[in-house]
């Protein structure tokens, strides 16, 4: 089978991906582990080696040539990142190394500095570990309450649960947009605007819906965003912070050092303006410099058409799952167009533990993700005590998905045969 | 997909281990219990032995006799069924002899050891050594064995 909008997308786009063009254990490589970390098209790759090869220097330091081509390089990037999700301003995007970084930066520049005994953050049972640990470090520190969005039935998030936890106490909430796990699109904008009816702030864990899917920062309407680099075609190392601009502008900084000055005296600094003043230290310049490559490549694709086309894949591959019956699903089942949920399927089979499953898969040249996908708290409540994950992206094909399908039952026949 | 391969990792003994194990369950009386947990996957152990002192000399923890060793746990096939096997081939052992057993099992993960004829059940592990992601999944239970035997009574999980 093809779809329609296949031979337009991950047929047209693959050849970008030279990675994929390997045999894994005598098989093509099939890559399903997107969700842990995406590849790099050739542009990505070109824009580092160019950077080193033509215009490596340290930024915002010197007069000469180079200095002032890697400045150029370096800021032109955070132009393209801002209109990427549509910040208002430039100064609102802040390099980090990660989106965990991203999310430390707010909790110990806001959370650790704002929050008092009984101030309550709100945070869902979905998140990943680094929309979790953060926050209850603030907790211990500051002595403010964490609460907790449950699951609805169809294991999304629970809005309605979620308005109960609101008051005047709310000082935070921290949310994912997609959750890397359940695969589930969050109400984001619904989210934003309730929280703001009580004067809560809003942060909004964009990594796994910024790859896939438009992300638009001033229709959201959140305070802060994270966004990891890697996880968007562009190399490890560099993440984004977007901020509000007078929510950034009230935060005092977080590291200090170099870059994020402005007078420094043997006793005390008047700290850089924004976004500078959040990026103390040499930066990871090449990383901004293929980030925004990246951003480059994303939009000349186009985000709504890299969305429609995984939507076909998701329900292509959500289809197949479902027929064989040793598979447990989780997360919501895609509705008609599969609006309400990413590209990829955490599942369990009954007889394969998921680790034993990606073993097996790997020798068939698929990669997938076998654990707990730093969620553990989220595998308790959805009672596994691992979940296997395929998570796919524009490259992905369906014909892959079919290699994947049959392995996978293939995998359940060898392990069923033994137990009868 | 090589499933050659896969035969030499999932041997029959361990896929049997793996859905009947003959040693699930918690030792009586408990001497020593100790939690192992690989974060990485989530695989978690929990080992409880069974050890009695031996005639004269009941002052040298290492002469000590593991009378029975039971676990109890989540995870892979792998782990649970070396977990399994480790069980059987204690019985029986000095505190001394298991730790050595530890090391020679190490070994044998690395492709440098097996087990002598008595122990031979050991060696169709051998076949992880050729999975280097996997040798964790084997050795979670051994190396869990070896906190228990290293200290006192205790309830602190063992990290990787």
């Amino acid at each position: 089978m093809t779809l329609a909008t296949e031979r337009s997308l991950a047929t047209q786009y693959r050849a970008d991906f030279p990675i994929l063009n390997q045999q894994v254990h005598g098989k093509p490589l099939v890559y399903f582990d997107n969700a842990a970390t995406s590849q790099k098209p050739t542009v990505v790759l070109d824009a580092l080696m160019h950077y080193y090869q033509h215009d490596n220097a340290n930024v915002h330091r010197g007069v000469h040539t180079l200095s002032s081509r890697a400045t150029d390089a370096y800021e032109s990037a955070r132009d393209k990142v801002a209109a990427f999700v549509n910040a208002s301003t430039r100064e609102e995007i802040v390099y980090t190394r990660n989106a965990s970084e991203a999310i430390n930066l707010v909790a110990y520049a806001w959370g650790m500095t704002t929050l008092k005994p009984g101030d309550e953050i709100i945070l869902s049972v979905m998140e990943h570990h680094s929309n979790l640990i953060p926050w209850q470090l603030v907790a211990q520190r500051t002595g403010a309450v964490l609460k907790f969005v449950n699951l609805s039935d169809t294991q999304e998030f629970d809005l309605s649960h979620y308005k109960t936890l609101l008051s005047d106490r709310t000082k935070l909430v921290s949310v994912v947009h997609v959750s890397n796990t359940l695969g589930c699109i969050n109400p984001v904008e619904a989210i934003v605007a309730e929280a703001h009816r009580y004067g809560a702030k809003v942060l909004i864990d964009a990594c796994q819906s910024l790859p896939h899917m438009p992300v638009d920062v001033q229709a959201i309407g959140c305070d802060w965003l994270v966004g990891s680099g890697h996880k968007m075609c562009a190399p490890t190392g560099i993440g984004f912070l977007y901020g509000k601009l007078d929510v950034l502008r009230a935060m005092p900084p977080f590291l200090g050092g170099g870059e994020m000055i402005a007078d420094v005296f043997l006793d005390h600094a008047t700290y850089a303006d924004l976004p500078h003043k959040f990026e103390a230290g040499t930066p990871a310049i090449a990383e901004a410099v293929a980030l925004g490559a990246a951003v480059d490549y994303l939009s000349g694709i186009g985000m709504n058409a890299i969305h429609a086309y995984e939507q076909e894949l998701t329900r292509y591959l959500w289809a197949q799952l479902q027929q064989i019956s040793e598979v447990t699903l989780y997360g919501p089942t895609p509705n008609a167009d599969a609006s309400n949920r990413a590209s990829l399927a955490s599942f369990t089979t009954g007889a394969v533990h998921p680790h034993d499953l990606s073993t097996i898969l790997d020798q068939a040249g698929i990669a997938i993700r076998a654990g707990h996908h730093c969620t553990q708290p989220l595998h308790r409540i959805i009672q596994a005590q691992s979940t296997a994950r395929a998570s796919l992206y524009f490259y992905n094909t369906t014909s892959e998905v079919d290699v994947f399908i049959a392995s996978l039952k293939e995998a359940i026949a060898f392990f069923s045969d033994i137990f009868g | 997909m090589s499933l050659d391969n896969l035969r030499d990792l999932y041997q029959q003994v361990i896929l049997e281990r793996y859905k009947k194990p003959r040693h699930r369950g918690k030792a009586d009386p408990v001497d020593r219990y100790q939690r192992g947990h690989n974060p990485s996957c989530g695989d978690t152990i929990e080992l409880t032995l069974h050890l009695s002192s031996p005639e004269g000399d009941a002052t040298d923890p290492l002469l000590q006799q593991i009378e029975e060793v039971k676990f109890d746990g989540e995870g892979c096939a792998i782990s649970m069924a070396s977990a399994d096997l480790m069980a059987e081939a204690l019985r029986g052992k000095t505190v001394a002899e298991a730790l050595d057993m530890v090391q020679r099992f190490q070994s044998m993960m690395r492709g440098e050891a097996e087990f002598p004829k008595d122990l031979r059940k050991l060696n169709v592990m051998q076949g992880v050594a050729q999975f280097p992601v996997r040798i964790k999944c084997a050795n979670l239970s051994w190396h869990t064995l070896k906190a228990a035997l290293e200290s006192a009574q205790t309830a602190e999980p063992v990290g990787w």
